[in-house]
């Protein structure tokens, strides 16, 4: 998998809307075929589900859906490739991937149940640190 | 002190002359008038209209004229500057904008004139003159940038290099050393000295500065400091020539609450700090200026921070009230900051053991035990270190909850906050140099607010005012008569009987201070009024003249009487079944009964942390913005300088917190909004920076006291300059300190 992926090649600019959104799906079903490998290597079977991992590609992608310019896709699938082969290819830690794709931004504390829900935001806030 | 700016000034004068000479030649090519081929020609021509661009006297300076008739012109370096007779040559070219080098002058000391740094040439002087001891005279003519006061300052630097060690890379003053810096600017760039450099045995001063001699230049500033400021006689001259050491005469610790300050007019690096010694550089350091709480004088202070770390802390200028000057506690006190911090929130268990919890576990405990409370038992201390933000939401909180017992430390049982005169110094702490007699009543300004004592020695010393003094036996750094150690001295003063009372009466500025250690008496009423009587009889309140003062203990008590932070007849916590203490840790936790709920929120796991049930933790002064106000009544803020520590919050915000999961919301979320709360209580908190004096005064005003005075004898209100509040019990240096220098 990791020999495949290292040849990947990015083709020239996308013509129009419907070619870059062709590619955004080759991409992320790549993304989904290497998930196996990537739960393997870098030992996410006790944190993290294929599923839950699926919907973290996906949802990064959508972070970008109000993008309409066909060279800004493909600028940002040749980082979304790029980040991918690092990946697969164990250029980096553990740490890394739980840190950015399993535990997400919110960090740690993401039992923000029902008992949070009448709070108001300086009360949540003050639970999540001193500034703000 | 713009020393090194010394550098850069001389740059920017070489640069601003060869931009001059490029101009002509400029002009040269252009324009082909024959005459202007001949550079002479041209340099003449551009010579009558000097390059004087506006210049900005040094470091701001500012110039007052006494008597206007008195005021005489001089030229530095043809640039006319008006000044008032008097005025030294080296003065005279600071307003005209001129710094010049100097080692042994302090604008503060007395003037030594043997560093010989200040050369500069006068017009018809032989000699290159020493311009820090030489007065201006009309119409002088001064030149600071001739070949010939350059060649004088290059011989002078010479001779200082001569014996100085070359240690600058493991020297703490390297990088801020006015040595260096100076031979830097105006230095030889070669030595001719190959001879052995003479060494000096170093010399023990006590734990907080530390002496490396053989780098000391005899510039003797540590020593006028000594004897004209800190008042103490234990630094001198010993020997001559090039045998001249600076010691104290006989095996002894410089024993002076303001011994650190010649750490700082040291201009090389022969006084450090011991406690910063090899600790940075102080190019790594980021500066933050603040104000110091340790006492109730507010001093300027700059707060010098690596990372999360607190490294040092320096004076900041403020002519109204530290001067340049600290004190030995503001200086050093900062190893506390990283002692003893409470970092979690924690909840004691049945066992008696703290455990760790979360905040949302721990305000909901608190909100749940304050709410089987019944309103009257709930009692809230706020304590010595808290800012005005923080006390404004504790007492609105309490108020919210039904409760009114929320008084701050050290104001005693029961203040009086009705008129803002009746507790602050009211003559301002830079007005008492106006003062010609003193009246100290219960308080040794010497422990309990070293700068204000600083500006008495230094009024003292200029005027020869008379102090009497009436307590507890105690020490003082200037002459003074100690008239007795109780009430009956009052009254003999107010019924005129007493000796002193002709000096006092006769007095064109009198100044009482009365001490807050009298708070806390039982019959302080009682002697505010016998003081206002005997303010009243030798006329020190008057149009144009207040000479009526209180010198508070703490940081926080002016800003909490200005907040009304009074506790309703009966408040005490004897009676109390809920205590809420907000870093407040001299309540006497003894009295607290055995089935109170007491919630401690502090930084620093002192006193009050053992009877309490459950910890909050918050931020300390460097580490958040808060205001406080002074013994003089003035409102200044601290910025933070640090990060918190661990999951502590400020101060404000928990009560903020807990109030909403009390079902008691207050209508604040940000400082700007509880700021604009206490614009409605208290507006003269907001004017940061500016003194808001008092608007009435109390003598007329107050009810007549029927209660008689307790003959008891006064007591010492700080029993331990050194460790006075929980960070300062926690530094390990105070602890020396005390050690050492307490030691009779
Ligand atoms: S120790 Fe410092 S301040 Fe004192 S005389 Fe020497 S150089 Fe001057
Ligand atoms: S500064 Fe003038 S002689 Fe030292």
């Amino acid at each position: 998998m990791a020999s495949t992926l290292k040849y990947v090649r990015v083709p020239p600019n996308s013509a129009n809307m419907e070619e870059a959104r062709k590619r955004v799906f080759e991409f992320f079903k790549t993304a989904c075929r290497s998930i196996p490998t990537i739960m393997d290597i870098y030992i996410l079977d006790d944190v993290a589900k294929p599923s839950q991992l699926r919907s973290t590609v996906a949802s990064e992608i959508r972070k970008n859906a109000h993008v309409t310019d066909p060279k800004v896709i493909d600028m940002l699938l040749i980082k979304a490739t790029e980040e991918l082969s690092n990946i697969v290819e164990h250029a980096k830690q553990r740490h890394h991937i739980i840190g950015q794709y399993v535990v997400g931004r919110q960090g740690l504390t993401q039992d923000l149940g029902i008992k949070d829900q009448g709070n108001s935001n300086f009360l949540n806030s003050f639970y999540s640190g001193n500034y703000f | 002190m713009g020393l090194g700016q010394l550098a850069s000034r001389a740059l920017l004068r070489s640069s601003r002359l060869t931009t001059a000479t490029r101009t002509s030649h400029f002009l040269r090519t252009i324009v082909s008038t024959p005459e202007l081929h001949n550079s002479e020609v041209a340099a003449a021509q551009s010579q009558p209209e000097p390059d004087l661009p506006k210049r900005n006297p040094v470091g701001g300076a500012r110039i007052h004229f006494p008597n206007p008739d008195d005021a005489i012109e001089v030229f530095v370096d043809g640039y006319p500057v008006k000044i008032p007779k008097g005025m030294t040559v080296l003065q005279a070219c600071e307003i005209a904008g001129v710094d010049i080098p100097r080692f042994c002058y302090h604008s503060r000391l007395s003037i030594a004139g043997n560093c010989r740094m200040c050369l500069v040439e006068v017009e018809k002087s032989p000699k290159p003159v020493a311009s820090c001891a030489m007065p201006a005279l009309p119409g002088m003519k001064i030149k600071t940038d001739t070949p010939i006061a350059k060649k004088a300052r290059e011989g002078v630097m010479e001779f200082l290099l001569m014996n100085h060690p070359l240690d600058c890379p493991i020297c703490d003053q390297g990088g801020e050393c006015d040595l260096q810096d100076q031979s830097m600017a105006f230095g030889s760039d070669r030595g001719r000295f190959t001879e052995m450099k003479r060494s000096v045995v170093d010399k023990n001063l006590g734990p907080l500065v530390k002496t490396v001699m053989t780098r000391c230049i005899q510039c003797t500033r540590c020593v006028r400091f000594a004897t004209e400021v800190a008042g103490v006689q234990d630094l001198g001259i010993l020997g001559r020539g090039s045998g001249e050491e600076i010691g104290t005469y006989v095996e002894r610790l410089m024993a002076s609450e303001l011994s650190g300050n010649v750490i700082d007019i040291c201009p090389v690096g022969a006084l450090t700090s011991k406690p910063f010694a090899f600790k940075a550089r102080n190019w790594e350091l980021k500066g933050t200026e603040s104000v110091d709480v340790t006492d109730a004088v507010g001093s300027n202070i700059r707060i010098d921070s690596r990372g999360p770390e607190v490294m040092r802390i320096l004076p900041r200028l403020n002519e109204d009230i530290n001067e340049e000057w600290i004190s030995d506690k503001t200086r050093f006190f900062y190893d506390g900051l990283k002692r003893q911090r409470l970092n979690d929130p924690m909840i004691r268990g049945a066992d008696g053991r703290f455990k760790t919890v979360s905040w949302r576990d721990a305000l909901a405990v608190v909100a749940e035990v304050m709410h089987q409370a019944k309103p009257e038992e709930i009692v809230g201390v706020a304590g010595k270190l808290s800012d005005a933000e923080s006390m404004m939401a504790l007492k609105d909180f309490l108020n919210k909850m039904g409760s009114n017992n929320i008084w701050c430390e050290g104001n005693g049982p029961n203040p009086n906050a009705d008129f803002r005169s009746g507790y602050i110094m009211n003559t301002t702490i830079g007005g008492l140099e106006n003062a010609d007699v003193f009246l100290l009543v219960g308080t040794q300004p010497r422990v309990e607010a070293a700068m204000v004592n600083a500006r008495i020695k230094k009024t003292v010393r200029a005027t020869n005012a008379t102090v009497g003094y009436i307590g507890p036996a105690a020490d003082f750094n200037y002459d003074h008569q100690h008239l007795g150690t109780g009430p009956q001295t009052l009254i003999e003063l107010a019924e005129g009987r007493h000796p002193f009372w002709s000096a006092l009466s006769n007095a064109k500025n009198p100044v009482i201070i009365v001490g807050a250690g009298i708070f806390e008496r039982k019959d302080k009423d009682a002697i505010f009024s016998t003081v206002v009587a005997i303010a009243k009889n030798a006329n020190a309140v008057r149009p144009g003249w207040n000479g009526l003062n209180v010198l508070l203990l703490n940081a926080a008590q002016a800003a909490a009487l200005d907040l009304g932070l009074v506790p309703e007849s009966n408040g005490s916590v004897e009676s109390a079944k809920f205590l809420y203490l907000m870093g407040a840790d001299d309540v006497n936790v003894e009295k607290v009964p055995d089935d109170a709920f007491v919630v401690y929120q502090g930084h620093h796991g002192d006193r009050s942390v053992y009877r309490a049930n459950v910890i909050l933790p918050s931020s300390a002064f460097t580490e958040k913005e808060g205001t406080f106000a002074n013994t003089e009544g003035c409102a200044q803020t601290t910025v933070p300088a640090v990060p918190t520590v661990g999951d502590a919050r400020d101060d404000w915000k928990i009560i903020r917190a807990l109030s909403e999961v009390a079902g008691a919301q207050l209508p604040y979320d940000t400082l700007s909004a509880i700021r604009s709360r206490i614009r409605t209580v208290a507006p003269n908190l907001l004017h940061t920076d500016e003194r808001e004096p008092a608007t009435f005064s109390t003598s007329s005003l107050r009810p007549e006291i029927k209660e008689k005075m307790d003959m008891a004898p006064f007591e010492t209100a700080v029993k331990n300059f050194y460790m006075t509040d929980s960070v300062t019990r926690a530094s390990k240096i105070m602890a020396q300190c005390s050690a050492l220098l307490l030691k009779k």
